[in-house]
């Protein structure tokens, strides 16, 4: 067994709070939609938690991307540029989670600092933090001040449309959280992955090795 | 007579008498003239030559003046004799009827006095004439007690005697008499032109004002029949002097008529005549007159509604009181026909600090303008209406209300402030840049025959492919246009029982609800030509249907109006995620033997080595 310093610790903090802002996002949003299901606390009280967070996700966002793009480590996100290399992985990640993992296969991506997400990975962070996120914190500051932004409102097709992507992409993460976890519990111990995600080192096999 | 012939008896014996002592002195002159015959025969002669001429000269002048003396003399004597055959024949009249007490009881214990004043009759025009010139049936011999069922029954009878001297030909010559005669109900002379103390015209109409000439008859209780109906001419002079028109006369308004003319109105019927006489009022109040065009109520007049109201509806006719008894609660006039609505108002914080003497407080024309009476907008243009006078209430909302003018654009202010109404989310077709609602018949314009897909009968009123059909339509045709919404209240009337503010809505879960009240029923709106808002039902569930998602793209609240495709997804989102790792992980717990056996093998294989 090995040790590698895998996340540092700007990415780690904003991974927390990133953590903490989308599950307070997530309880938020459900009471401010489905308040005929559960109600727990008051529409203004859930509205003005939700924008607090809301708010707070959008600095950390920022601080990751400034950190990631100064740092030049953003390149873990970018996947392989051969379209052959990039399927060729995928497919083999995911023979691996679809197959190999069962009968005891090595999982064929090794972490490294610098190549720290396997191309499946790569192409759901990727969108995520590029794409996905991004388009929620656009929805979200359209929302929060519908008539100051009236204009883009309009220009995006409406209210009801903005907010229909906001609640897509707010059911996605919600529903992308439980695969996000639950991967996250298929390190080398099922607390490995989180423990590195606290501590920065992850103690990864010796290659050749496997558990 | 006689003592005229004795006068003049009298005035030749005494010219006898003189003739006698003229010649009895002469007699006796002669006698003193023997003395000096020729001398006084020359005087004597000399003075019957300048005498004679001179006395026959005197005579021939005191001949007409004393015919004249005669001719006065017996005038006056037939005049005294005259005088006293009536004076005997009022005098007995005048026995009873001076007192004041003397009362006539009619069939319907209708009761009349038959006091006459004699001062009033010896000014009237028929002083010359005897009681009975009139009143034939009555002599100084007899009175019969003739039997009246009214007291209009007794003057109808008794004006008859007038055509005894005014003949019908004579009395056509006036329009008025001419109209009057002609009808069976007609008022009789006495209603105009009283009884025994008639004037001559002459004498008062010139110095008299139009009004005064006017009211002379129409003070009086007249009335004329019109198709069946009944119309009053009788004015109250009280309330016509208590108007804000006492100055004016009559013919101000009443241009055609005047101390001299008097045509014959000419109108179907009572209604058309206040519809014509409301065009007289434009001539001094234009401006209002000009409001009142653009009403909902001129509005309603122009397509055929003859009910709606025009000037003397709400400002009578003849008692046209202050603007400021219009603002009162008992003198304003919409309550006659907005009576529930009135009601309505009186409930409310504005009808209850009216009533409690605030006169700032607003009342009908505060909000709906006196004239340019417009529809209830509160649901259209939520804000414009209150905001007239709650100009602080935009920044109130603002201290604690987000988004508070989006809530306050789509949302009527009664739509909170009537906390208990029943609500209704209007949709409504606008313009897309203005805003404002596509009227009904640009909207049949733009839609052609898809306008059924508007307003054609369905049980469950419009769906949401109904409003997604429109929409394409309207794209196609007119792509500025589209479909709005706006929460206010399903009755109007409930719009005017404002309440205080600390009981107005103010919780946001009333709205971001999926169970609120606020979107129980939805309508589309169309505004008809006369502004009227046509309503046709809409069936709710368009509100969260994924099919209006551009149709109907502004009307959006949070929680109250999501879409169910959503929700469905969401769950079907969330329980995939959810299930990805239950079943990646009983996959794995399953396949543990298949590890284990790997894993042992490969001891084994490390072992031989």
């Amino acid at each position: 067994m090995k040790k590698i310093y895998l996340h540092p610790m700007t990415v780690r903090i904003c991974h927390w709070i990133n953590a903490f802002s989308f599950l307070v996002l997530i309880v938020t949003g459900i009471q401010i939609r489905y308040r005929d299901v559960i109600k727990v606390t008051s529409f203004r009280t859930a509205v003005d938690i939700h924008n607090i967070f809301g708010f707070i996700l959008i600095f950390n966002f920022c601080l990751w991307l400034i950190y990631y793009l100064v740092s030049g480590k953003f390149k873990v996100y970018i996947p392989t540029f051969s379209l052959k290399g990039f399927v060729t992985g995928c497919i083999r990640q995911a023979r691996y989670y679809g197959y190999g993992i069962f009968v005891g296969e090595e999982n064929p991506h090794h972490s490294t600092p610098d190549n720290k997400f396997n191309p499946m990975q790569q192409v759901a962070y990727l969108n995520i933090m590029v794409l996905f996120i991004p388009l929620q914190i656009i929805t979200g500051i359209l929302l929060w001040d519908l008539k100051g932004f009236a204009y883009w409102i309009g220009l995006a097709g409406g209210v009801k449309i903005v907010d229909s992507v906001h609640v897509l992409l707010y059911l996605f993460f919600t529903s992308f959280l439980f695969v996000h976890v639950y991967l996250a519990t298929l390190g080398h111990t099922v607390g490995e992955h989180i423990k590195a995600m606290f501590t920065g080192y992850e103690e990864v096999p010796e290659r050749g090795h496997s558990h | 007579m006689s003592r005229f012939y004795d006068e003049v008896v009298v005035a030749s014996g005494t010219s006898v008498e003189m003739s006698r002592d003229k010649s009895g002195r002469a007699n006796h002159e002669s006698s003193l003239t023997d003395d000096r015959p020729a001398r006084f025969q020359k005087i004597r002669t000399a003075g019957i030559v300048v005498l004679g001429p001179l006395s026959g000269l005197l005579f021939i002048c005191l001949l007409p003046l004393m015919s004249l003396l005669i001719v006065v003399t017996l005038l006056s004597k037939m005049a005294s004799a005259s005088d006293v055959m009536q004076s005997e024949e009022a005098a007995m009249c005048m026995g009873c009827h001076a007192s004041q007490d003397v009362v006539k009881t009619f069939g319907n214990k209708e009761k009349m006095s038959v006091h006459i004043s004699e001062r009033h009759f010896k000014d009237s025009v028929h002083s010359f004439l005897a009681c009975t010139g009139c009143h034939s049936k009555v002599s100084m011999d007899d009175h019969p007690s003739a039997k009246y069922a009214s007291r209009r029954e007794f003057a109808v009878q008794i004006s008859q005697a007038c055509k005894g001297c005014h003949s019908n030909e004579q009395l056509m010559v006036k329009p008025m008499h001419r109209a009057a005669i002609s009808r069976s109900n007609a008022p009789p002379c006495s209603e105009c032109h009283g009884s025994h103390s008639i004037r001559k015209s002459a004498g008062w109409k010139e110095a008299a004002s139009t009004s005064q000439y006017c009211l002379t008859c129409h003070k009086k209780d007249l009335s004329t029949s019109v198709n069946g109906e009944t119309l009053s001419l009788m004015i109250d002079e009280k309330l016509l002097r208590g108007s804000v028109h006492s100055s004016h006369e009559c013919s101000h308004c009443h241009s055609e008529y005047s101390k001299t003319t008097h045509p014959l109105g000419e109108f179907k019927n009572k209604r058309e005549l206040s519809i014509a006489f409301s065009g007289v009022c434009k001539g001094c109040h234009a401006d209002k007159y000009q409001q009142h065009q653009g009403s909902i109520h001129a509005s309603l007049l122009r397509q055929g509604n003859r009910n709606a109201p025009v000037c003397t509806d709400c400002h009578g006719a003849h008692t046209v009181g202050p603007k400021l008894l219009a603002e009162t609660l008992s003198g304003t006039p919409c309550r006659k026909c907005h009576e529930s609505t009135f009601e309505a108002y009186k409930s409310s914080v504005h009808g209850q600090a009216k009533m409690s003497g605030n006169t700032h407080a607003p009342i009908c024309s505060s909000c709906h303008s006196a004239h340019q009476v417009k529809p209830a907008l509160a649901s259209r243009s939520p804000k414009a209406t209150c905001f007239g006078c709650h100009k602080d209430a935009a920044a109130l909302h603002k201290e604690w209300l987000p988004n508070a003018d989006l809530h306050l654009d789509a949302i009527a202010c009664t739509a909170c402030h009537v906390p208990e109404a029943e609500h209704t989310v209007y949709l409504r077709v606008t313009d897309s840049k203005s805003g404002a609602s596509i009227e009904k018949a640009k909207l049949k314009e733009y839609l052609g025959s898809g306008y059924n897909d508007l307003t054609g009968a369905r049980a469950n009123g419009l769906d949401d492919k109904n409003l997604w059909d429109v929409y394409q339509q309207l794209s196609e045709r007119k792509s500025a246009a589209g479909i709005t919404g706006t929460i206010g209240l399903q009755d109007c009337n409930k719009s005017h029982s404002l309440a205080s503010k600390k009981w107005a809505v103010r919780q946001c879960d009333s709205c971001h609800d999926a169970n609120s009240k606020f979107f129980k029923t939805v309508v589309m709106a169309i505004i008809a030509p006369d502004g009227h808002e046509e309503h046709y039902a809409v069936n709710r569930a368009v509100l969260g249907s994924v099919i209006t998602l551009l149709p109907i793209n502004q009307f959006y609240a949070i929680g109250g109006t999501r879409l169910r495709f959503l929700d469905i997804l969401g769950i079907l989102m969330v329980f995939g995620g959810m299930s990805v790792p239950i079943v990646h992980l009983t996959l794995r717990f399953l396949t543990i033997p298949i590890r284990e056996a790997k894993r042992l093998n490969k001891l084994r294989r490390e072992g031989r080595r």
